[in-house]
């Protein structure tokens, strides 16, 4: 088996070690013997979706994330669209999160079109939503997903597009529905910084094996130890929780 | 000039009471008399040092070029370096009428409080080290760090400003002032082998086309030109134009301030030490010091707490490393991942507001070059409250699990430091460095930091 990784704009949208996220992708592929590249694509690169399996958007400055709104019109914005649409297997994070939905629109009320692969939008507000926090995972019952968002755009759902789980401490996609992150198809989307993944490894193993069941139409990891994992994440929810 | 006073004695009391209490007593003051800082100041003439890595390094170089030149000044030594911070040290050095018993004063600005300060103090030189992504929780973006400098700048019309050549983007600050401008910078890559890292800026500030580079020290500073619109290094005013020789000790340069050439020894390892020295020399080239006490106290200097601060225990030596983001905590790498010795690495991560809460940079950091050392890193010990994600970072970077181990108790941590046969380099994070120093004190009876 083998997975090929696409890491869009890695020069641009790489805010708070969001590619520690790759790293932890390829690292839990390779140690159980399945093969794994990643390839970055920027700006100017052509973008040929069908020659990846799992594609990651992390989040960037405003600055720079200006630079890249060009290069989406021109043409990666249906790309990634297909793909969504196609059934690949999507993570992505905060800017990138936003970036999928449909428009951006700022406290004072100047609107930035996104890609619209996603049925959501974003509003932004003064006030950033900062901090550690902790929310449910619907897919994996019993598993509490910790990490660390920083965001002042309220994202919210439109019809077909479901929550990945509940805030249990924090705020989440807009601090009043409850909700955080996006399901929609293969796409996982979420505010979590952290990085997300390394210290969640149930929930990276589950966006993998969706990426390997895609592609194969099954597949099944075989368990690693993952007892610094779960030290990790042991320390960030009991310190969240257990204060409740 | 009640509230001289009260700052003055709420700061011995909490002496007393054996806690650094070097923000609370300003923060009395300023509530008691919110101009308290512009009275004291008002004849003081201040050299103010700001950017987001090096400040403290380069102050005690400036304050070494300050007394080795005969002026008479104080400075805020101990990291005070918010409002309130300088506010209490200003009145810690007056008299309790007022009256500050310095003509100078060379002061350290946090980048986000610099703004405020400036208001307050006539700076005769401001010297900016660098921009680079800092606690983002606190700051938001760099562009935002820029414009709180560029603020800051607009309150010294007569200062004249040392800007780092070779950071595209300090380098933009001298698009909206009219100040004499000191430009210094590193003529030559510094390092053989760097680690990898993301630049904080790829994009030209003016017209977001990606610069090109004849040549890169480490992160985004080196030699860049937009081939868009042109904008590009500055030739330097000051300049560092060979790094003759680095070691674990310090390096040796041949700096070049105008047309005159020194020789100087840094007695700090580190390539982010070369550019703090050559900051230390533009602020001494602004300020019309003779260049060649300035290069001189370069080699003599004592470094600022936690910046490779040296203990020897029970015959271990120990370093101390202080880490605060990707930029600076790979530049700590750049140096001590070429060292030749076997060493023991300890790295403490806390996530207090001082820190930064968000501990998610520790994924932007090149730590695999530390797997990397393979049989010359000794041993990593982890700590702090955050340890967990620590070894975390490093299973993924690939050191092998038998050669880490968390330990989050500092006295335990202390005494596995020092039953170590080989040197041990220390790199905490901020509140981790004050709590690791309270107890190397209390153990071991180093003194502390305020003294």
């Amino acid at each position: 088996m083998e997975l090929k990784i696409c890491h869009l704009y890695p020069d641009i949208l790489n805010l708070y070690g969001d590619r520690g996220n790759i790293l932890c992708m390829e690292k839990r592929l390779r140690w159980r013997g399945i093969s794994v590249t990643s390839e970055g694509v920027s700006i100017g690169q052509p973008l040929n979706v069908s020659s990846y399996d799992l594609f990651f958007i992390g989040g960037g400055q405003d600055f720079e994330q200006e630079v890249l709104l060009e290069d989406l019109k021109t043409g990666k914005s249906n790309e990634i669209k297909a793909a969504v649409d196609d059934g690949k297997t999507f993570l992505a994070i905060c800017g990138g999160y936003q970036m999928l939905g449909a428009y951006y629109k700022t406290w004072d009320g100047h609107q930035c079109d996104f890609i619209g692969a996603l049925n959501l939008y974003t509003v932004g507000q003064k006030e950033r939503m900062i901090g550690n926090y902790a929310f449910t995972c619907e897919e994996l019952p019993g598993i509490n997903v910790v990490g660390f968002e920083n965001h002042s755009g309220k994202t919210f759902l439109g019809e077909g597009v479901r929550p990945i789980g509940r805030v249990l401490s924090g705020s989440g996609n807009n601090g009043e529905d409850g909700g955080e992150g996006a399901r929609y198809r293969n796409v996982f989307a979420t505010y979590s910084h952290g990085c997300l993944l390394p210290k969640n490894p149930a929930l990276c193993d589950h966006i993998l094996t969706t990426a390997l069941a895609a592609k194969y139409g099954e597949a099944a990891l075989a368990p690693l130890d993952d007892t610094l994992e779960r030290n990790a994440h042991q320390y960030m929810e009991n310190r969240l929780l257990s204060k409740k | 000039m009640l509230s001289v006073i009260a700052c003055k004695l709420s700061r011995s009391v909490i002496r007393l009471l054996g806690r650094g209490g070097t923000d609370f007593p300003g923060r009395i003051a300023l509530k008691l008399c919110p101009n308290l800082l512009g009275a004291l100041a008002k004849d003081v003439t201040v050299i103010l040092v700001t950017g987001t890595n090096g400040k403290t390094t380069t102050s005690r170089m400036i304050e070494q070029s300050l007394a080795d030149s005969g002026i008479s000044f104080f400075a805020n030594r101990s990291g005070a370096n918010l409002l309130s911070g300088v506010t209490a040290e200003f009145a810690a050095h007056s008299t309790n009428t007022g009256k500050c018993k310095y003509p100078y004063a060379l002061i350290e600005a946090d980048e986000a409080a610099f703004k405020a300060i400036s208001t307050f103090v006539k700076a005769k030189a401001v010297v900016v080290t660098n921009v680079f992504r800092d606690q983002l929780d606190r700051y938001g973006e760099v562009t935002h760090t820029l414009e709180n400098i560029q603020i800051g700048l607009s309150h010294c019309p007569g200062a004249v400003v040392c800007l780092n050549a070779d950071d595209s983007l300090t380098r933009s600050l001298t698009e909206s002032m009219d100040n004499r401008v000191v430009f210094y910078g590193v003529d030559t890559p510094i390092y053989e082998r760097r680690v990898d890292e993301l630049s904080d800026a790829p994009y030209c500030i003016r017209c977001k086309h990606e610069y090109q580079y004849d040549y890169v020290t480490y992160g985004h500073m080196g030699g860049y030109h937009c081939p868009n619109c042109g904008y590009s290094r500055p030739n330097p005013d000051v300049s560092v134009k060979t790094v003759y020789s680095t070691d674990a000790e310090g390096s040796h340069i041949l700096l070049r301030a105008g047309e005159a050439e020194y020789d100087a020894n840094i007695n700090l390892p580190g390539g982010y030490n070369i550019y703090n020295a050559c900051a230390a020399m533009a602020c001494g080239f602004a300020l019309g010091l003779d260049g060649k006490v300035t290069a001189a106290s370069l080699s003599t200097f004592a470094c600022g707490f936690g910046r490779m601060e040296k203990f020897e225990i029970d015959g271990t030596s120990l370093r101390m490393i202080l880490i605060k983001n990707p930029a600076g905590c790979n530049q700590v790498l750049n140096f001590l991942t070429n060292t030749t010795e076997p060493s023991v690495f300890v790295v403490l991560l806390n996530d207090r507001a001082q820190d930064g809460k968000d501990v998610s940079w520790i994924w932007d950091v090149d730590f695999e070059k530390v797997a990397g050392m393979d049989g010359r890193l000794d041993k990593l010990l982890l700590s702090g409250v955050r340890a967990d994600d620590m070894a975390l970072r490093f299973k993924y970077a690939g050191v092998p699990a038998d050669k880490l181990s968390v330990i989050k108790d500092y006295d335990a941590l202390l005494k596995a430091c020092v039953s170590q046969d080989k040197p041990v380099y220390i790199m905490p994070t901020y509140t981790a460095m004050l709590g690791l120093r309270d107890r190397i004190s209390k153990l071991y009876g180093f003194k502390e930091f305020w003294e």
